[in-house]
């Protein structure tokens, strides 16, 4: 009986993720003796055309990790779809965006303008930008297009789970890997790490204040928050109530807030939004000057709760849904 | 931009501004039809993910209108919908939605007739700004 | 596959000229879930609710959309068609097709399209509804109330007359508050303790109520319909059968020199005493601090001289546990302390009384016999009154408490019976006269020849020693910007009311709110005076705000029936159904939705580490859900996907 065929891909991504594999160590030889790995661009030198000339379905699961922001990203994930039983958006970037998405707070327009013209050491006085044909000397030339916003995974191909994380942490790998090839999955659409809150397993909650009430908001820098006690006391912004556990609280035990990569429990599809609504309750409102001036020294608000989830917003049409998948 | 009709969702508290509501339909007031009400018990109650989603479905506009302070049925709700307006405000640009397409109003049961100024308020606001586009086009697969 | 019945009403006109149902209709029969659509001239009457209920149960849907006028008029309406049809009344959606569509347009057009969306809204949002069950507690019909003034009275006898059980717990060792001390009481100058006393027989020898004085409250846990509060008696040393109020013991007291608190210290009390003349119950008290025996000597004269083996120096505190359906906090005033005024100098000033000070002087079994007199013994030649000290002030008590202004007017009336010839002066900032009668005194008093001094703030007089009497210069006299001076034998002082001293512990051992002042703070301004932010407990008397002896007995006697009518014996108590609940297997126990509760139905389960809702609490306003970062709290009816579901069917 043939090995199960494993796809790994990646779209807008760091390469963090394909590090995530590596980190499983002496786990990961366990992993490459029981599939065979048919793409893995980083690491092995499977081309395009192999995968094209696969039969649909042949491969058991694709790992696509990665944001959608290119053409040829869409081209490779439909092609993935076609060519897989299961495909599994891997981190957070294929899951809600991830920090590729903070691009969705400017437009292509003037992403393009900074990068290529206005960055100071950018000498380009032609204002030159990128184009997905151009033709120098007798050569064509050919780019993928680059996209107005930063899609997830499934706003492109209809995914079938999601391996939450910036990276998934180890046991998050591992267990859904197994639970592949035992096939002893959860209903379609689910992510693969429990739908519930970081605080139940943070060491800081007894000593958690049940009434917190901010005169302001710090970043993580201006405050020395001990390490039994809540970030949110101290007006430090932690994701931990809107981002789902099962990561081993890594950064929490860094004496860092948490800031969201495991993405929202099923119930909040919006991250940025659900955690907003609960930062507004650390404010008094009967004071309405105050109300203000507190708002007002949220530095970065957008950037703070949609760190990972921008393109699961519900701001936009076709928002990350809970259970069932997409659409 | 003449003949533009902004869709407008209202969430509105059952106390008062619905109340409020209901009194201006009572004396046959008339206001923009676009303005369309999404009842809840409290403005309490409406949190950022039902504006955003409202904004996601195709509101040009966003009105969340409650109890004035002090006044409200369940104590301190109106308080919460006040602050989280402060925070959403902040944000929403970021999202590409100009900050003054979400209002916040205070409207009482009595009040039918700053209920229908408000409405038509907004409403011109809204017709002067104009279509919010960014949410009219799906972000759907492919390049802009 | 979820069947929706949904239903069009025309209301007569009302619906159907404005908009064009078929319209509706037609675009209806095309919905998703969509089994039935049907038509009638007027759902709401008796005909039309029979329909409802036969097409119901008909078609077997098993949740409608109702299309007619405000859900405000008529969602309870529609809600017992579905009971009836044996559906759950929870699985319905009204939409207000009337007073916010056809009524606020006349472009039938417009009114059609945007009935067309809400309908579609209601049609998307049922499929996301969820049955839900109207729980019923089992409860407690019997009531605590707190405080055995007026309001606390009044509150105990109209519970007792329909048979309920009360508990009537009052700290000091007396009934009857502060009225009962009052000598005469305006507009009608009865006396007090006359006017109260058969209220008082009744309160204390009725079948149905216990009064407990000397006794505090511990501890209160539990909820409406289920309090268990915990009550503390302290020891009179006093045997309430054998003794009969015959005042040996007193006489026979060594303890001669201690300052007596129930007249501000104008003069002195033994050890062992009696409130003030006529306090009820009729018993004397031991008062622990001042009593040798207690202070470890050996002394039994008390003892000794009763006739009837009353005293009992072995008697300890007694905790007493209950269990209440409902609390009534009548506790009561405390007099604003004028001395705080320093430029008023009472305190400093040895002929500067506070009003109620004087109100002692006037009381025949007070200090000095009735009769209004210096320290020195004499009789005063001129006295002179200021109202609102410390009131109307940003420094002090920012409000008006209503009642000193009439007060002055009966002091100032009784001063003239009592000395004739007098010169009287009242200095006051405003004069108001509330309620009907309350004027007449006033109009009296002017004719008895007393001169009145206007000025801007009456805090704003100084007073100042002057031989053995005072100065007093009043600035801008009369709007004339000019200062008045005048020199008076004794000056009175009237007090507004402040908070009573356990109304802050009271408060917060129960999880009531007060208000910028102190006060309990009422449900709603205007229409639950009451009634606090937690259910269950009501608030009678000055306790809640300052107010005459007929307001806290209104109050008390409303504070009651609101109880007669939801606690009845025998009868569960029916809860909210739409209350909030969250997921134990989802809530991370962060705690955020705690925070913002104003019933504090939310706690942390120990066992668990998740939060649960007490839904006898719970008022469902959603607050919480739209709180909880991880969505494990829900509104139910009114949850995320419900919501989403209607936002998503609103607009095309």
């Amino acid at each position: 009986m043939a090995n199960p065929k494993v796809a790994f891909y990646w779209c807008a991504s760091c390469g963090g993720c394909e590090e995530a594999v590596v980190d499983l160590n002496e786990t990961v030889l366990k992993v490459t003796e029981a599939v065979d790995i048919v793409l893995w661009p980083v690491a092995l030198d499977f081309k395009y055309k192999d995968v094209e000339a696969m039969a649909d379905g042949e491969i058991t699961v694709a790992f696509i990790n990665g944001a959608i922001r290119l053409d040829e990203q869409q081209e490779i994930a439909a092609l993935l779809r076609r060519k897989s039983q299961l495909v599994v958006a891997f981190g957070a970037c294929a899951h809600m965006g991830g920090i590729p998405a903070l691009a969705n707070f400017k437009d292509r327009e003037s992403i393009l303008s900074r990068v290529y013209s206005e960055v100071p050491t950018v000498v380009n006085p032609d204002r030159i930008v990128p184009q997905t044909e151009s033709v120098c000397g007798r050569h064509k030339l050919e780019l993928p297009g680059f996209w107005d916003k930063v899609c997830r995974l499934d706003e492109v191909i209809p995914v079938d789970y999601y391996l939450p994380g910036c990276p998934p942490m180890p046991d998050t790998i591992v267990n859904a890997v197994m639970a592949i090839l035992e096939g002893k999955l959860p209903a379609r659409g689910t992510v693969l790490s429990p739908n519930r809150n970081m605080c139940k397993e943070c060491s800081r909650l007894p000593k958690k204040p049940e009434k917190i009430t901010l005169s302001r908001f710090v970043r993580p820098y201006e405050a020395v928050v001990p390490d039994d006690e809540c970030f949110l006391a101290h007006g430090v912004v932690c994701m931990g109530p809107a981002t789902r556990s099962g990561c081993g609280e890594r950064c929490l035990k860094g004496n860092m807030p948490c800031r969201g990569c495991y993405g929202p429990c099923d119930e909040t599809p919006d991250q940025g939004a659900a955690m907003l609504s609960a930062l507004s309750t650390l404010i008094d409102g009967t004071d309405a000057s105050a109300t203000e001036r507190i708002a007002g020294s949220f530095d970065d608000i957008a950037g703070t709760v949609y760190r990972f989830s921008a393109s699961g917003s519900l701001a936009y049409k076709g928002a990350l849904l809970p259970k069932g998948g997409t659409k | 931009m003449s003949g533009f009709k902004p869709k407008i969702v209202g969430f509105l508290c059952n106390w008062c501004s619905y109340a409020g509501a209901d009194s201006a339909g009572n004396r046959k007031m008339t206001y923009p039809a676009e303005f369309e009400v999404v009842r809840i018990m409290c403005s309490g109650r409406a949190d950022p993910q039902l504006v955003l989603k409202a904004f996601s479905e195709g509101a040009d506009g966003v009105a969340v209108f409650g109890c004035h302070p002090g006044d409200c049925h369940y104590k301190e709700g109106n308080y919460k919908a006040f602050t989280r307006y402060h925070l959403l405000r902040k944000l929403l640009p970021d999202l590409g939605i100009p900050a003054e397409r979400l209002r916040l109003e205070w409207i009482s049961a009595s009040e039918a007739g700053r209920f229908v100024e408000a409405v038509k308020e907004f409403h011109a606001r809204l017709v002067a700004m104009g279509p919010l586009h960014a949410n009219k086009k799906d972000r759907e697969a492919g390049n802009g | 596959m979820a069947p929706t019945a949904l239903f069009l009403c025309e209301c007569g006109p009302n619906i159907g000229e404005r908009l064009r149902i078929g319209d509706l209709a037609a675009a209806a029969a095309g919905w998703e879930g969509v089994k039935l659509v049907a038509r009638h001239p007027l759902l709401c009457s008796a005909e039309g609710r029979q329909y409802v209920e036969e097409e119901l149960r008909k078609s077997g849907c098993d949740r409608a959309v109702f299309g007619a006028c405000s859900p405000k008029e008529h969602e309870k309406t529609f809600r017992g068609c579905m009971a009836a049809a044996c559906a759950n009344p929870f699985m319905m959606q009204m939409v207000n097709l009337r007073e916010q569509c056809a009524w606020t347009t006349d472009d039938v057009a417009e009114a059609t399209h945007k009935g067309i969306d809400l309908l579609r809204a209601g049609a998307r949002r049922v499929l996301a509804q969820e049955p839900l069950e109207q729980k019923k507690i089992d409860a407690e019909s019997t009531v605590l109330v707190v405080g055995a003034g007026v309001a606390g009275m009044e509150a105990a006898l109209t519970l007792a007359q329909k048979g309920r059980q009360v508990y009537v717990v009052e700290k000091q060792p007396c009934v009857g508050g502060f009225a009962n001390r009052l000598a005469e009481v305006c507009p009608g100058m009865e006396c007090g303790s006359c006017m109260l006393e058969p209220k008082l027989d009744r309160l204390l020898h009725s079948d149905n109520i216990k009064v407990l004085t000397y006794t505090e409250i511990d501890e209160v846990l539990g909820y409406y319909g289920n309090f268990k509060v915990k009550l503390r008696t302290r020891p009179r040393h006093v045997d309430p059968g054998n003794c009969f109020g015959c005042d040996e013991c007193v006489k026979a007291c060594p303890v001669t020199n201690v300052r007596n608190e129930y007249t501000d210290g104008m003069n002195t009390r033994r050890a062992i005493y009696f409130a003030y003349p006529g306090a009820l119950p009729n018993l004397p008290v031991i008062d622990h601090e001042s009593c040798l025996r207690f202070k470890g000597q050996e002394c039994t004269a008390c003892a000794a001289a009763c006739p009837f083996q009353a005293i009992d120096y072995k008697q300890e505190e007694v905790v007493t546990e209950i269990s209440v359906g409902a609390v009534v906090l009548a506790t009561g005033f405390r007099p604003f302390d004028v001395s705080r005024v320093p430029g008023l100098g009472h305190g400093r000033i040895p002929e500067v009384y506070s009003s109620i000070e004087f109100e002692h002087m006037l009381n025949t079994s007070g200090p000095t016999g009735g009769e209004i007199r210096r320290k020195d013994g004499t009789a005063p030649k001129s006295i002179a009154f200021v109202h609102c000290a410390g009131s109307l002030s940003a420094e002090y008590n920012d409000y008006c408490s209503g009642t000193c202004c009439t007060n002055t007017m009966k002091l100032l009336h009784l001063a003239h019976k009592k000395l004739p010839d007098a010169a009287l002066t009242d200095v006051h900032g405003e004069l108001v006269y509330p309620g009907k009668g309350q004027v007449d005194l006033a109009r009296e008093v002017a004719k008895e020849g007393v001169q009145f001094l206007r000025t801007a703030d009456p805090n704003r007089v100084t007073v100042t020693a002057s031989g053995k009497g005072c100065k007093l210069v009043v600035p801008a006299v009369n709007g004339s910007g000019k200062a008045t001076t005048i020199e008076a034998d004794m000056v009175v002082l009237a007090a507004g009311m402040e908070p009573g001293t356990d109304t802050v512990r009271l408060a917060s051992m129960l999880g009531v709110t007060t208000d910028r002042f102190g006060f309990y703070k009422e449900g709603h301004n205007r229409l639950g005076a009451v009634e606090t932010n937690i259910i269950g407990v009501q608030i009678a008397g000055c306790g809640r705000g300052p107010a005459d002896i007929q307001g806290s007995v209104v109050q008390g006697g409303a504070a009651a029936g609101r109880i007669l009518s939801a606690l009845v014996p025998g009868e569960k108590l029916e809860l909210e159904a739409a209350v909030a609940s969250a997921d134990e297997d989802v809530c991370g126990g962060c705690k955020m939705c705690i925070a913002v509760c104003p019933y504090k139905a939310i706690t942390t389960d120990p066992a668990k580490g998740v939060a649960v809702v007490n839904a006898a609490l719970c008022q469902g306003c959603g607050t919480c859900a739209a709180t909880c970062p991880s969505g494990a709290m829900q509104a139910r009816h009114f949850t995320n996907m419900a919501l989403f579901a209607e936002i998503g069917g609103l607009i095309r």
